[in-house]
């Protein structure tokens, strides 16, 4: 039955585990802090409970042992250093990597030693007083003792009477219990599952459950059930064992008297939980928020279905235009702003805040200043700014190679830094915000910069310019052959220019996703990647134009301006030719020419689209402005991965289909 | 039932030759539609056709094995489909599915034309149809480099 709970979990699991990370990165930054410790420890908490329930022992035992060293740790026992952190961040790599082989292949048995792991730890707490094997569940059963006991009276069930009765007969002990579940609990049905095979593992016995057992196991219940139990164990070690499962919220058990005669049972009472505790409460909050899970298929259905919506109203529009019906024009209208508002909702729900990418930032660049040995001082900015989910998966490596490469050779070391007049501690800054139809992250270091000059020297080196032309070079034309492929390599460019490393495969991985990437550095300053995507990769914006009688669509997230220039304002400079538009000098080509398709002589005006790249503009000359819409991408496929002009193709309201101009592709 | 000593194969005239395909990738055949070029994809590539909402692309499958045949003869268009690519090659036309015993199949003769494109020579009613391997077909038309 645990088959099925399975996604739940590792979903669950993989939230607590950022939930842990986060928290851990605060205790190191302020290890006295007791009420975080306490946090992380909850974390851990539950996380061993719902390895346990799915059966994941290694894990529950990772979890049990770090909880332990945690435990410690907020008793005052056990003080918190940057060896014992490390160590800490280690046990929740392991607890990651359990996961990933659950998620891969439905077990927890990892490579590394959890015995080895959980031994070392082991040492750290099993110092004098604490007796840690007996620890598991202890939270929440302490204090019990002098609490006043509050006699109440319930009315039995015949049967349920009688049973007990015999039961105390045979020196049972009986037992009323209230199993209140967290708020927002996802497995009721299998936590309430747990809690009666727990009570069978300890020979205890269910005689009746509230509501009934088929009701529980269709989930017909809020969060609390009620049961009577027979049992030999005492109270203590029941509410330790049951309070241990993940999502409990708190058990209460109360000694039931059965007075058969009078059909009245006397209740004892003990509140010992109930002060488990406003603070668990206000946990729950920070946990929960109002969310639903959905099938990622699902959404892609519903992306698909919007996109065919669209081109069926573009459709009908079409037709509808050759006849100017002034009757329909209203509802048309109306259709339109309605499918709009619909693409926007659909396009919203694929909706993610960036947070699910940088979250797994701050334990990374840790990591990596402890090993190089360099003080950083990180900042995430715009964690909520939202993108196409699509993205997410995508685009986290490539930060992670820009937050790499900033920490590795942007920061200088801490004596550099000095000798500069720099503070000692570098600052690096992951930064995301909407930007028009963009969502724009940049990665920005207070770094040495880049070398311009090596960077020239090198790209002489390659090949890749002449003498002549690198003295006319601008600085952003120089960062720019960063991207060329193979350009550096860790071994050499890294070194000289303080970053560079793989920026071709940042570039690649932007652009496959119709992004752009640019770089502006200053020595002794710093340097800044910017990194831009549009809103979503399913419904863009372009600008249809026609050349040669086929039907081509530009991005309008490329798009600058579009103008109409006449032959006597092109002009040559160094075999390319150029507009000039308010002194900016702008390179054009003619769009037959660079997809080298046959067109008659160029024509005395013609239309010039100026599209953008980066921070270069370029001019693409078409035969005829056919006016904006809404297009849906459809992948070229396979055959045609080798065509690098266009990024896919879309169809038009009339069943044609427009190529989409791959803008940094073709310039 | 197709015993284990049967095929059934999609044959279809290509130029004046009958040729042939396994049937069980084949999606469906259709008449030609407008076909919309794309400039600077490989030689064999005649463009993108809208199915149904959908961006196929064609391929001239005359070209891809070498055999000139006159454009406007290609009225056919079979649509083949396997796990990540949906293709359509350009033929004169669908003869229809047949099904064939292995007997028939000539396996030993090679062709150096065809190379491993070539499964073998089906004998049937005195006729001769080239057996076509249409995965290596389909290989080589997404290969990276190109044909």
């Amino acid at each position: 039955m645990m088959e099925e709970y399975l996604g739940v979990f590792i979903d669950e699991t993989k939230e607590y585990l950022q939930q842990l990370n986060d928290t851990l990165l605060k205790i190191e930054e302020d290890p006295d802090n007791l009420e975080l410790v306490n946090d992380a420890f909850r974390v851990l908490h539950t996380l061993k409970g719902m390895a346990g329930t799915m059966g994941f022992n290694r894990m529950a035992k990772l979890c049990h042992i770090m909880e332990n060293v945690l435990d410690r740790a907020r008793n005052g026992t056990l003080k918190i250093s940057s060896d014992i952190m490390d160590r800490i961040f280690k046990g929740v790599d392991l607890i990651s990597k359990a996961l990933e082989k659950i998620v891969g292949e439905g077990s927890d048995e990892i490579e590394e030693d959890v015995d080895l792991f959980v031994d070392a730890l082991k040492e750290l707490t099993n110092a004098p007083q604490v007796r840690n094997e007996e620890k598991i569940g202890e939270v929440k059963s302490k204090g019990n003792e002098g609490v006043e006991e509050t006699v109440e009276r319930i009315v039995l069930p015949d049967e349920v009477a009688n049973v007990l009765k015999r039961a105390k007969a045979e020196g049972y002990k009986t037992y009323y219990m209230k199993v209140i579940l967290k708020e927002g609990t996802q497995l009721k049905s299998a936590r309430i599952y747990l809690v009666l095979h727990r009570i069978e593992e300890l020979k205890g016995e269910v005689v009746k459950t509230n509501p009934s057992i088929e009701e529980i196991e269709e989930e017909k219940f809020e969060n609390e059930v009620e049961m009577f139990v027979i049992i030999r164990e005492d109270k203590g070690r029941l509410s330790e064992v049951l309070t241990s499962i993940a999502d409990i919220d708190r058990v209460i058990i109360r000694d039931v008297e059965p007075v058969h005669e009078e059909k009245v049972a006397k209740i004892v009472e003990k509140p010992e939980i109930e002060k488990m505790k406003e603070e668990e409460k206000r946990e729950k909050k920070k946990i929960s928020s109002q969310t639903v899970r959905v099938d990622i298929e699902k959404l892609d259905t519903l992306m698909d279905l919007m996109g065919e919506l669209v081109i069926a109203r573009s459709r009908i529009v079409e037709v509808l235009k050759k006849y100017n019906i002034k009757e329909v024009d209203e509802g048309l209208t109306q259709l339109s702003r309605i499918t709009l508002d619909l693409q926007n909702v659909v396009m919203k729900i694929r909706m993610v805040p960036i947070a699910f990418v940088f979250n797994r930032f701050p334990r990374m660049v840790r990591d990596l200043s402890k090993q190089l040995n360099k003080e950083i001082n990180f900042v995430m900015k715009g964690e909520e700014t939202e993108l196409d989910r699509t993205f997410v998966e995508e685009i986290g490596e490539p930060i992670l190679h820009l937050l790499r490469n900033a920490i590795d050779h942007g920061i200088e070391s801490k004596e550099e830094r000095i000798a500069k007049g720099k503070p000692p501690v570098g600052t690096v800054v992951l930064s995301a915000r909407h930007e028009g139809n963009n969502v724009v992250i940049e990665v920005e270091d207070d770094g040495r910069g880049i070398d311009k000059e090596k960077v020239l020297r090198k790209a002489f080196e390659k090949g890749l310019v002449s003498e002549a032309r690198a003295a006319t070079l601008s600085d952003q034309e120089i960062l720019n052959f960063l991207f060329v492929p193979g350009f550096s390599t860790r071994e050499d460019v890294s070194e000289v220019s303080g970053r560079g490393v793989g920026l071709d495969v940042v570039k690649n991985v932007v652009e496959s996703l119709n992004g752009s990437v640019s770089i502006e550095s200053e020595k002794n300053r710093g340097t800044k990647v910017t990194i831009r995507l549009p809103l979503t990769l399913a419904i863009i914006q372009a600008l249809l134009v026609k050349v040669s009688g086929f039907v081509y669509a530009i991005p309008i997230a490329n798009v600058d301006t579009t103008l109409r220039v006449t032959k006597g304002e092109i002009q040559r400079v160094q075999d390319r030719k150029v507009i000039v538009i308010r002194g900016e000098v702008i390179p054009i080509r003619e769009l037959w020419e660079i997809l080298q398709v046959p067109h008659e002589a160029t024509p005395e005006t013609m239309e010039v689209v100026i599209v953008r790249v980066g921070n270069r503009k370029f001019g693409i000359v078409v035969d005829e402005l056919l006016g904006q819409d809404d297009i849906v991408i459809k992948s070229l496929g396979k055959v045609f991965s080798d065509v690098r002009e266009f990024s896919g193709a879309a169809i038009l309201g009339d069943g044609s289909i427009a190529l989409i101009v791959n803008v940094s592709g073709i310039v | 039932m197709v015993s284990s000593q049967e095929v059934e194969i999609l044959s279809f005239l290509l130029g004046d030759q009958s040729m042939a395909f396994d049937v069980d990738s084949v999606e469906m055949v259709i008449e030609r539609t407008e076909i919309r070029p794309v400039p600077k994809a490989k030689f064999f590539v005649e463009g993108v056709i809208n199915l149904r909402g959908r961006v196929i692309p064609v391929v001239n499958l005359g070209k891809v094995l070498g055999i000139n045949v006159e454009d406007g003869e290609l009225k056919s268009i079979i649509v083949v489909k396997t796990k990540d690519v949906e293709v359509g090659f350009l033929v004169n036309r669908v003869w229809g599915v047949m099904r064939i015993s292995e007997s028939q199949v000539d396996h030993l003769s090679v062709s150096d034309k065809f190379g491993k494109k070539f499964k073998g020579l089906i004998k049937r009613d005195g006729n001769l149809t080239v057996y076509l391997n249409i995965e290596e077909i389909i290989e080589e038309i997404t290969a990276k480099e190109g044909a």
